[in-house]
């Protein structure tokens, strides 16, 4: 039984995924790759434009005004259209709007999408907030996350060899993943080359490109209604945000807010971490798989290097993380990171992830975090 | 000719150098850096703060060397730590050297930078393993 939540109100289902293959930034304009998702979308969940009663636009780095004049080349129908700016989580809580907007009965069959294109730095809010640091710009997140690394195995004891065994993992299941910036396979000497910052190599940190990532959203009347094959149709049975709380000094407010994020999501769908079958995890950077892999309850604290030596996070383990190859090896193109992961857990729940899917899969998460610091979870089930 | 901070409402050039955060008047949260807004604890306007001098002082609790950067300075490989000051928070900063590790005592000290239109000397702060 789910606990009392909004998704349980009135459920909430995916019945349609569409992805532009993440890239190297290129001429293709952010339209053309926002339309490519939208499009194979609708096509996958046999429906029409026309069916479409709103639309969520996940990005961040776009700028102002970026739906209309993409989606109304599907036909000018006039819907709600909203953007939706929340850091690297941005495409993750455009498809919390999409669930909210389904849930609460005003709608019964939305879009939620996410696209972006590089366009030199983040601008970033924080920065601009006149809060000076002794650090003065030499900590950029590829340290922070390094930083955190050193920490964590000097706390574990645990090695750079470990910790760059979750890139050579994520890598493999890349190369599975015709959708996947990255798609080579990759050794572990290869993770081990090309330092950027502490443990930190450059393949155990995320390539930031393009893309475009789609999800049709509907409600059980939408799927009725438009005859929608319900056999593909997979719950959302959490949608849970949060932003950083004010934690102990010295605590890794990645991890904690994780915890806190994840403990909610588990709470509104009456699961827990070992129902987990399928979990796309916010693995910008190697050391952060290890983070939340504990954070989110899936093995004690010191364990996750372990957990992923011994295979029980490869597709065919226990929980198959990043199944897609990750943000390290799908990419993480901002806007369309967290729509991607819920793309790829449809997949896996649907059993229709081919050579990486993961077997008899039904429960799924879908974890990003985004500077501020903000944390979306979806968890997703089989019906 | 005087020497001055480069960011003087976080440090104080004083020999050694004083790393300025906030304490809140209403909750007695004492914070870095020194927030022109308000209380995280307690919500709090900033009118509420007091200035808090910090011991430049403290133990590595992380460390890495970096070795890409977007800017030309510092230039690269450089070292920088995530440092428990003495006085409770924690700061990330520049160590000079390569000797940090986790758990290294370390002490703040004032290197010239740069030097202003009428021969001021800005300087800003790294930090030292402490043998």
């Amino acid at each position: 039984m789910n606990a009392p939540g909004f998704l349980s109100t009135r459920p909430v289902f995916v019945v349609g995924i569409g992805l532009h293959r993440y890239q190297r930034r290129s001429d293709e304009t952010y339209v053309s790759l926002g339309l490519t998702a939208v499009r194979e979308a609708l096509v996958d969940a046999g429906v029409d434009w026309t069916d479409i009663d709103a639309a969520y636009t996940g990005t961040a780095l776009l700028g102002m005004g970026a739906s209309r004049i993409m989606l109304s080349r599907l036909g000018a129908t006039g819907i709600p259209m909203t953007q939706v700016e929340n850091a690297s989580a941005s495409g993750s809580s455009s498809v919390a709007q999409a669930c909210l907007e389904v849930a609460s009965g005003r709608s019964d069959v939305v879009v939620a999408l996410g696209v972006d294109k590089p366009r030199g730095g983040l601008g970033a809010a924080p920065g601009e907030a006149g809060i000076a640091n002794l650090e003065a710009g030499s900590i950029v997140p590829f340290t922070h996350f390094a930083l955190l690394a050193s920490e964590y195995m000097h706390l574990h004891a645990v090695t750079d060899e470990q910790v760059a065994k979750v890139a050579v993992k994520n890598h493999r299941n890349g190369s599975q993943n015709p959708f996947a910036q990255r798609q080579k396979i990759r050794t572990l000497d290869e993770v081990l080359a090309e330092p950027i910052s502490g443990s930190l190599t450059r393949l155990q940190c995320c390539p930031v490109g393009e893309g475009a990532a789609a999800v049709i959203i509907a409600s059980e009347d939408g799927i009725n209604r438009l005859g929608v094959d319900r056999s593909r149709a997979m719950q959302v049975v959490a949608s849970a945000t949060k932003t950083e709380g004010l934690y102990a000094e010295g605590v890794g407010i990645d991890a904690a807010l994780t915890a806190e994020t994840g403990a909610a999501a588990f709470h509104e769908a009456g699961l827990g971490p070992s129902d987990l079958d399928v979990l796309e995890v916010h693995d910008a950077f190697a050391i952060e798989e290890l983070l939340y892999a504990e954070a989110l309850g899936l093995c004690k604290p010191g364990e996750a290097a372990s957990r992923i030596e011994s295979g029980d996070f490869d597709i065919g383990g226990s929980c198959a993380f990043s199944p897609s190859g990750g943000l390290l090896a799908m990419g993480h193109p901002i806007g369309p990171t967290g729509v991607g992961q819920v793309v790829e857990v449809v997949r896996q729940l649907r059993n229709e992830a081919g050579s990486r899917q993961q077997p008899n899969a039904r429960v799924g998460m879908a974890h990003m975090v985004g500077i501020g610091a903000v944390c979306v979870v979806h968890i997703l089930r089989k019906p | 000719m005087t020497t001055e901070a480069r960011h003087p409402h976080l440090l104080k050039p004083t020999n050694p150098p004083i790393i300025v955060g906030h304490r809140c008047i209403s909750c007695e949260q004492i914070a870095f850096p020194p927030d022109p807004y308000g209380c995280e604890k307690c919500g709090s306007p900033a009118s509420n703060f007091e200035s808090w001098d910090l011991e430049a002082r403290g133990s590595v609790r992380a460390v890495a060397m970096v070795y890409r950067h977007h800017r030309p300075t510092p230039p690269t490989p450089f070292t920088v730590a995530v440092i428990d000051l003495v006085g409770g928070p924690v700061v990330k900063a520049i160590v000079e050297g390569d000797d940090a590790a986790v758990g290294s005592s370390v002490e703040g000290f004032l290197v010239p930078e740069d030097q202003d239109d009428v021969g001021n000397v800005i300087v800003d702060l790294r930090f030292r393993v402490i043998q």
